[in-house]
């Protein structure tokens, strides 16, 4: 009996780490990683009124930064964040709002009237898609340099030097991915892919099935 | 035969629902953040003194922003803390509770160390200048604004009014929204203290 007993244990022992195994080698449920919170701005919109992030919480935020001289193409920066814009039907949402927010490093002369203007040249949609921005160019540093860890420096000649990068966000204010680097997917895909994986978590992630959901942070099974 | 099969099923699912009873991964209560780097560091000034976040390195670090003339939401979270560090009793003294004041031209580092002191003796407040906070603030995702309130009260301040917490090792591992109980509180501390 005793022996009978250690089979059965051995047995229930192997099959939760084959299970284990299994659940990170197949990876079931993919998630896209917490990976800090997104810093917390005031800023001016182009519409002249404040756009905070307490405003875009609840749903999901696509953060750039760029500055209206910096010569086209520019990184395809305001491409990649139309491209995303309008291919959203794509991604099964399931009425979670997303936002977009280019945030201009170049404050002395990206007024709300020029980021108007600007946005209207560049044909963009502005209907979810703010051009921000703010005056106090020491918490600007902050927000974007340490809050959103995006490189920029004001090189004096009127140029900007910055690393191209767009930050998403979760609706919670945690920063679920970034992409700092041209990929063989393109950002565009990848970005509206991970649309798809966080609506599903968002939606799926209740009851019991958060345990799964929670497992696969655990087990960092992360969306390519 | 039929019977020694069907006690051998029986006793395999219950193992196995004992398994993966005893094996699951705990559920935090609040949200996990699996950040690769340390949370940003500060030093602000309490009554004792200059405080920074990397001086409590090894214990759980607590902080929440708020104000002292705050009518409802941070008295409610800083009793709740208070609560569930009296309710996981001795291990306590491995956890540490920093309020981050947003409101810098009424709270004083004395007013912050004797209205801390209604909710725990080892509470702490700290407070900087405008900028210092505003800088603190914004790194930890916690958007404030002036608004008006009453005579009584004087301006209000609306804030982000999330619970962080901060593992041993200095990294940013919980933020618990507003309205965590008491249990769940506790919950998540005692796992976090027996890593």
């Amino acid at each position: 009996m005793n022996k009978t007993f250690l089979y059965i244990l051995y047995g229930v022992l192997a099959v939760i780490i084959l299970s284990v195994f299994a659940f990170t080698v197949f990876q079931p449920i993919q998630v896209l990683p917490r990976m800090q919170l997104a810093p917390a701005f005031n800023l001016t919109a182009q519409t002249n009124t404040p756009l905070t992030s307490e405003d875009l919480r609840g749903g999901f935020t696509l953060y750039t930064i760029t500055y209206t001289n910096c010569p086209a193409p520019c990184y395809n920066i305001n491409e990649i964040m139309q491209e995303v814009q309008s291919r959203l039907d794509e991604v099964p949402l399931g009425g979670i709002p997303v936002n977009f927010v280019t945030i201009s490093i170049d404050p002395d002369r990206d007024t709300p009237e020029v980021l108007n203007t600007y946005a209207q040249s560049i044909g963009a949609d502005t209907s979810n898609w703010w051009f921000a921005t703010t005056t106090n160019k020491s918490l600007l540093k902050t927000i974007i340099g340490s809050g959103f860890e995006t490189y920029y420096e004001d090189k004096g000649d009127g140029a900007f030097a910055f690393d191209p990068s767009f930050v998403l966000v979760d609706g919670w204010g945690i920063v679920r991915s970034e992409y700092r680097y041209v990929t063989e997917v393109s950002n565009a895909d990848r970005i509206l892919r991970h649309l798809g994986v966080l609506a599903e978590e968002v939606h799926n992630s209740t009851g019991s099935t958060k345990l799964a959901y929670e497992a696969a942070h655990l087990f960092l099974c992360y969306a390519p | 035969m039929k019977i020694k099969i069907f006690t051998l099923v029986i006793v395999t699912i219950l193992g196995l629902s004992a398994g993966v009873y005893f094996f699951r991964p705990h559920t935090f209560h609040g949200t996990v953040i699996q950040s690769p780097d340390l949370a940003h560091d500060f030093t602000l000034t309490s009554a004792d003194g200059d405080v920074s976040l990397s001086d409590y390195r090894g214990k759980l670090v607590l902080i929440y922003f708020g104000y002292t003339f705050c009518p409802d939401i941070c008295p409610a979270t800083l009793a709740n803390v208070g609560q569930a560090l009296r309710d996981i009793g001795d291990s306590a003294d491995d956890v540490q509770v920093i309020m981050i004041s947003l409101d810098p031209e009424r709270d004083t580092p004395e007013k912050l160390a004797q209205y801390m002191k209604h909710f725990h003796p080892s509470f702490i407040g700290v407070t900087g200048t405008p900028e210092q906070l505003a800088e603190v603030a914004a790194l930890y995702g916690i958007y404030y604004q002036k608004t008006e309130g009453s005579v009584a009260s004087g301006y209000l301040l609306d804030h982000t009014a999330t619970l962080l917490v901060i593992d041993r090792e200095g990294y940013l591992k919980l933020v618990f929204p507003f309205g965590v109980t008491v249990p769940e509180i506790a919950d998540d501390l005692k796992y976090m203290l027996k890593q």
